[in-house]
This record gives C-alpha cells, sequence and structure tokens, in this order.
C-alpha cells in the first residue's frame, strides 16, 4: 500500500515535470555553430582601395571624385544549402549595413545545425511582404531612415555624398522598389567549390567573406554630372542597384 | 488503493492548472472590434496588434498628444478632430508646425480599417505606417521619428502605458506605430440613417429616397456602398490641367495624373470644404459640379467623357443633398471611446 502510494507520488511528479516542460528553457540538443558574414567594402576595379566615407573616391569609369557621407544598405533573408539540397532557412534575417558602423559589416547568424552546406543565398532589398505588412522592428524601424512615408516602402540602399562634379555639389541616391518592374529586390547565391564547403562546426564561429564594391553603382550608370539624384522608384533606381548587388562576389572562409 | 487513485486525480488537477497558461484561451474582453453586420470583411484584422484596451488608450492618446510634433505644438487630433468627422475646422489647407501651411485638404477619417491604402494618392500602403507621413512631413509635424522615440522614452507615464500595452520596457517607433494604428483602426462609423435604413431599422423621407436613387444610378460605381468608396483612384473631372498630379505622383504613370482616391463620404455634410484642394465649401458646388461642371481632361473617367455632367433639376440636386445629409453619423461624431 504505502509502496503504490509512493509510487504514484513519483508518477505524478513525473507527469507535471513532463507536462510542463515546454515552459522551461530547455536547452537546446542539437549541435550548432554560428556563420558569420564579414563584408568588406572596395573601390576601385580591381577592389584595390578601401571604401570609406568622408573620403574622396575617383570612379575608374566615370572620372567623378566622389565623397560619400552615407552609405546603408539591406541584407536579408540568408539561406544556406544543405547536403541534401533543401535550405536552412535564418529565420528573421534582417540586416542593415552601414558604412559609418563597422560592427554592421559582421553579419552573425547563430544556431546553425552543424555540418556542410554548398551554397549561400542572401537577399539584397528587402522582401515585398516586409514592405506591405506594417510596423516592423529592429533592421527594419523605421527609425532607421530608410523608410518612405509618401509611397510606402524601404530604401533598399541608400548612397549620399559631396562633388563637384554634380551641378548641385552633392549627390543622392536612394534606390527603392519592391514589386513590379520597379522591382530591386536581387537574391544572390553563391555556390561554394564542392571540394571546399561552408562547414559548420559545434559551438564554432566560421566567417565566410564577401567582397562589397560600390563602385559598381555606375556600371550602367551615368556619372553624376548627368545623373545625381533618385528620390523615385523606376528604370534609373532599378539599374543603378542591380549592377550593384550583383557585383558582390564571395571571398574566402576563415 | 482506492487512497491512491484519489492522488492521481488530485495531481492530474495539479498538471492542469500548473500547465493551465498553454491550455485555454483568454476569456472574451468586452473591448473588440466589431465588424458591423452589413459591412464587407476589413482589410486590417490587427494581426500582430491584437485590440486591447490599454492599446487603444494608449493609441488614443498619442493622437491627442502634440508631443508627436517638433515643438511640442500640434497633434494629430488639431488636423483631424472628432467634431468635423475627425477631418480639419473647416479650411482648405491645415496648419502644420508653425503656422506652415500643408497642400491638400485634411481628409475625414473613419472606417479606416477597410482601406486598403492610404491618403489622396494611396501612397500609404498599411495603416500601422500611416503616422510616419504626419510626423516627418515638413507641412506638417515636422519632427524625426528617432526624436519622437526619444521624447516617449523620457516621459514616466508612456513608458509605463507602453509596458502595459506591449509588455516593453523600451519604446520603440514600432509599437508607437501599432498603437497608433490600433485607434485608427477601431474607428469606425455604421451608424448614420443611411446605414439605418440600409439595414432595416429607419426609412427615407421621399426627398432622401429619390436622392438615395439618384445616387445608385450615378454614384455607386465610385462611392459604392455600403462604405461609400470603391477605393479606386479616379479623376472625377475637376481640372482640365493639373497641379497635384495625385496618384501618377505615386505611380509614374502619366494615365493616373489627376486620379485622387474616391472619398468615403461619411459624415460629409459637416467635412467641408470638399474635394483633394478643398475647392468646394458646400454640398450644393460639390453636386453643381457633377450636374454641369464636369471638365474634360486626358484621364477624366471613362463615366464623364464628352459630357459636362448628369444634369440634375433644382429638385433632383436638392434631393440628392438631402440623401448626403443621411450620411451624417452623430453616435460616431459623439462616441465618447474616440475622446481625448
Ligand atoms: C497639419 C495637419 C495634419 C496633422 C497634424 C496630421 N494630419 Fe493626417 N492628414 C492631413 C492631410 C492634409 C492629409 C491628406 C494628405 C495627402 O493625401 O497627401 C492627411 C491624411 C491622413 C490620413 C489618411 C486618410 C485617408 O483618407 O486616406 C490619416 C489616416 C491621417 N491623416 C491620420 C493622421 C495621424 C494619425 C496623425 C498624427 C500622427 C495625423 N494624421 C496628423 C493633415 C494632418
Ligand atoms: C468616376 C467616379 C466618381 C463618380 C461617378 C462620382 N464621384 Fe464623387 N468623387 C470622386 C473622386 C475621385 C473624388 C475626389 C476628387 C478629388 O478630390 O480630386 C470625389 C469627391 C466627391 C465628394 C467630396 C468628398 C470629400 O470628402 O471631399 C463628394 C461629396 C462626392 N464626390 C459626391 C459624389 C456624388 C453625389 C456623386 C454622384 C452624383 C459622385 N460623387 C459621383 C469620384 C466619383
Amino acid at each position: 500500500m504505502k509502496n503504490i502510494k509512493l509510487f504514484t507520488f513519483l508518477a505524478a511528479i513525473l507527469i507535471l515535470l513532463v507536462a510542463c516542460k515546454k515552459e522551461e528553457n530547455n536547452p537546446s540538443v542539437a549541435e550548432t555553430g554560428t556563420v558569420k558574414l564579414m563584408l568588406t567594402h572596395r573601390w576601385d576595379a580591381n577592389n584595390s582601395t578601401n571604401f570609406l566615407l568622408d573620403l574622396p573616391l575617383v570612379h575608374p569609369v566615370t572620372n567623378d571624385t566622389l565623397t560619400f557621407t552615407t552609405f546603408n544598405y539591406y541584407l536579408t533573408n540568408v539561406r544556406l544549402k544543405k547536403a541534401d539540397g533543401t535550405w536552412w532557412v535564418h529565420p528573421e534575417s534582417y540586416f542593415l549595413v552601414n558604412l559609418s558602423d563597422t560592427t554592421s559589416f559582421e553579419l552573425a547568424i547563430p544556431n546553425v545545425p552543424i555540418g556542410t552546406y554548398s551554397a549561400m543565398e542572401y537577399t539584397l532589398g528587402v522582401d515585398s511582404l516586409r514592405n506591405v505588412s506594417g510596423a516592423q522592428g529592429g533592421a527594419l524601424a523605421i527609425s532607421n531612415n530608410m523608410f518612405w512615408s509618401w509611397s510606402t516602402g524601404y530604401i533598399m540602399t541608400k548612397a549620399e555624398g559631396i562633388s563637384n562634379n554634380s551641378s548641385s555639389g552633392s549627390f543622392s541616391f536612394h534606390l527603392a522598389g519592391f514589386e513590379g518592374p520597379d522591382n530591386v529586390v536581387t537574391k544572390r547565391t553563391f555556390d561554394f567549390i564542392t571540394q571546399i564547403p561552408l562547414t559548420v562546426k559545434n559551438g564554432k564561429i566560421i566567417e565566410v567573406h564577401y567582397l562589397v564594391n560600390p563602385m559598381h553603382l555606375w556600371d550602367n550608370s551615368p556619372s553624376v554630372s548627368v545623373l545625381n539624384n533618385i528620390a523615385t522608384t523606376g528604370n534609373n533606381a532599378k539599374v543603378m542597384a542591380k549592377t550593384f548587388y550583383n557585383s558582390i562576389i564571395f571571398d574566402h572562409f576563415n | 488503493m482506492k487512497y491512491s487513485s484519489l492522488l492521481v486525480i488530485g495531481f492530474s488537477f495539479l498538471v492542469f492548472f500548473s500547465c493551465k497558461k498553454e491550455s485555454t484561451t483568454p476569456t472574451v474582453t468586452p473591448f473588440a472590434f466589431v465588424k458591423p453586420a452589413h459591412f464587407p470583411a476589413p482589410n486590417y484584422t490587427f494581426v500582430g496588434n491584437e485590440v486591447t484596451q490599454d492599446r487603444f488608450d494608449l493609441g488614443k492618446q498619442l493622437f491627442y498628444d502634440p508631443i508627436l510634433s517638433l515643438n511640442n505644438t500640434v497633434s494629430c487630433a488639431k488636423c483631424h478632430d472628432q467634431a468635423h468627422g475627425f477631418s480639419d475646422h473647416n479650411i482648405k489647407f491645415s496648419n502644420g508646425v508653425d503656422g506652415t501651411l500643408g497642400e491638400r485638404n485634411s481628409p475625414a477619417l473613419s472606417n479606416l480599417a477597410w482601406y486598403p491604402n492610404f491618403m489622396w494618392d494611396g501612397g500609404v500602403n498599411h495603416i500601422e505606417v500611416l503616422s510616419v507621413a504626419p510626423i516627418t512631413n515638413q507641412l506638417e509635424m515636422k519632427e524625426t521619428i528617432a526624436n519622437v522615440v526619444a521624447k516617449l522614452n523620457a516621459s514616466t507615464n508612456y513608458k509605463t502605458k507602453f509596458k502595459k500595452a506591449y509588455n516593453i520596457d523600451l519604446i520603440t517607433d514600432q509599437y508607437m506605430l501599432k498603437a497608433l494604428g490600433q485607434f485608427m483602426g477601431m474607428l469606425v462609423s455604421s451608424d448614420s440613417k443611411y446605414d439605418r435604413v440600409y439595414t432595416g431599422k429607419a426609412t427615407f423621407t421621399a426627398s432622401e429616397e429619390n436622392g438615395y436613387t439618384l445616387f445608385k444610378t450615378n454614384c455607386v460605381s465610385c462611392h459604392a456602398e455600403p462604405l461609400t468608396t470603391d477605393f479606386s483612384f479616379r479623376n472625377n473631372g475637376i481640372d482640365t490641367q493639373f497641379t497635384d498630379l495625385g496618384r501618377g505622383q505615386i505611380t509614374q504613370n502619366a494615365s493616373d495624373n489627376g486620379k485622387f482616391r474616391v472619398p468615403n463620404l461619411r459624415n460629409i455634410t459637416i467635412t467641408y470644404p470638399y474635394m483633394h484642394d478643398g475647392r468646394f465649401f458646400t454640398l450644393a458646388q460639390v453636386v453643381d459640379h457633377y450636374s454641369n461642371g464636369i471638365k474634360q481632361s486626358t484621364t477624366v473617367d471613362p463615366i464623364f467623357q464628352n459630357t459636362t455632367g448628369f444634369n440634375f433639376s433644382p429638385t433632383e440636386k436638392l434631393d440628392l443633398i438631402a440623401f448626403l445629409k443621411t450620411l451624417t453619423d452623430n453616435t460616431y461624431l459623439a462616441n465618447p471611446l474616440y475622446q481625448k
């Protein structure tokens, strides 16, 4: 009798524990590591110059002398391709890279399941869903000044500065557009060499380095003496954003 | 043995209660968004911003508080006064910070949860981001979002209220915007005489009835029932040349120049002046326009092509106005829920 009581008591406690487990902080048993996107900003045709704000830079093609005062862009929706061909998706994957804040050049993606990944994909710009879903937080907060209030939508890339080549003495490119023919949002997939995949190890950080070169804004766009301002969606914005986004290259792992 | 089964039952109860948080849904609160039975499904359903009294009250406090403007001088309510159907005080253009004049007439606000987009040109796509426009507009509140957030965080009153409403310790623009969005989404006008007739609870006078017939014949293709707008962008023939491109400014498509969102006509009697630039001060002028004043232009609506209007008789004009007056919703205009 006594034993049965004790047994029932213990069983009940066990039930209690199990039933309420969901509420406890249950440390994940899966082994994970951190992937860090490392963005290096360069200038010149062979990425030989550091791209910095408040420094006169000569564009190798247009010959404009450009001193950038602001350079911000969104990098979002990071995914990793697993060995079986399916994708691991980083949840809430929104980063605002701000050239005046070097900490924003390192995008940490924690809790990535260990293993090898054959490709990384991310989006330059903010997906259309987040442009139409009301007030957002974090990197997408409106206080980050990357938002149009008069025609709702995120400014995907913002480049501002001064230049004597511009008739106004300055330039301002707010590249936006998330739908239809004016969509600038660009998905990039980087396939890694089969022999050297992205390898995530338990508790370790693996860095994935990319070269980002704002010179490429002008691959198919004219000198600031011709076009010094973009403040609406349209072909000008699209051409400028696309050549820049498509120029980003994978450099190495670390 | 009996004893132990009792123990098991007892513990089962304990399990039930200790896990209560997970298993029971919150009891129905009396405070909720109620869709009027004769209205279609709303566009905004408060997803991620579920309606609570605390959130609504907070949104209302923000709406009436000039803290959202530079120098704390202009509140939303200054240009959107409940007594005027949440439009401005009978003026063409509103004064912003430092008395600066705006460029469009302040629209009346009601039934915003049904709007697919906002502003005369439809440039804003969501009720939660709407407030960014007036707050940052140089001709309106002339403030920065970051500044507003800093001011709110410096207020213990607001910190307490945001904590209560959204359970956040640090106020962010996201939640300020959600609170304002909630207040605006809850502004429902559905108890005008028109609504009561529509739902079989009242009857029109002969003149109103005749006006309603004229309205159904000539106006509902744009001012669709029961919301009195189909939310499309149209050129109703008020100009031959456009000083304000309207929808065209947003789409950058010349075929949209001079088009404006078909306005909601609720409480129209008291929301004068009329049109995006407040050019008409009386409903008689509006009706005269539709009767004989239509101007031709490249984008004038097909309904108005090659005509000066519907050519109403003097009685028809009066009947139409009598009908428009039934769109006044005194329950809405005097609703203490929306008062400061
Ligand atoms: C200085 C006057 C002024 C202030 C202050 C002001 N508004 Fe407005 N509001 C306007 C005008 C003018 C428009 C029309 C703008 C347009 O269409 O371009 C408008 C448009 C709107 C609309 C869109 C209505 C529709 O029919 O699409 C809403 C909603 C609104 N305001 C809410 C607010 C809120 C919330 C605030 C405070 C955060 C605010 N307003 C502050 C003048 C003002
Ligand atoms: C082709 C579509 C169309 C038709 C038909 C039409 N309207 Fe309009 N109405 C509009 C548009 C668009 C506006 C706003 C125009 C602007 O501000 O430039 C408007 C504005 C108004 C306004 C002013 C609202 C305000 O808040 O300023 C009133 C009142 C009005 N219409 C009544 C009527 C009546 C009555 C009829 C029928 C006799 C009618 N409308 C037919 C499209 C239409």
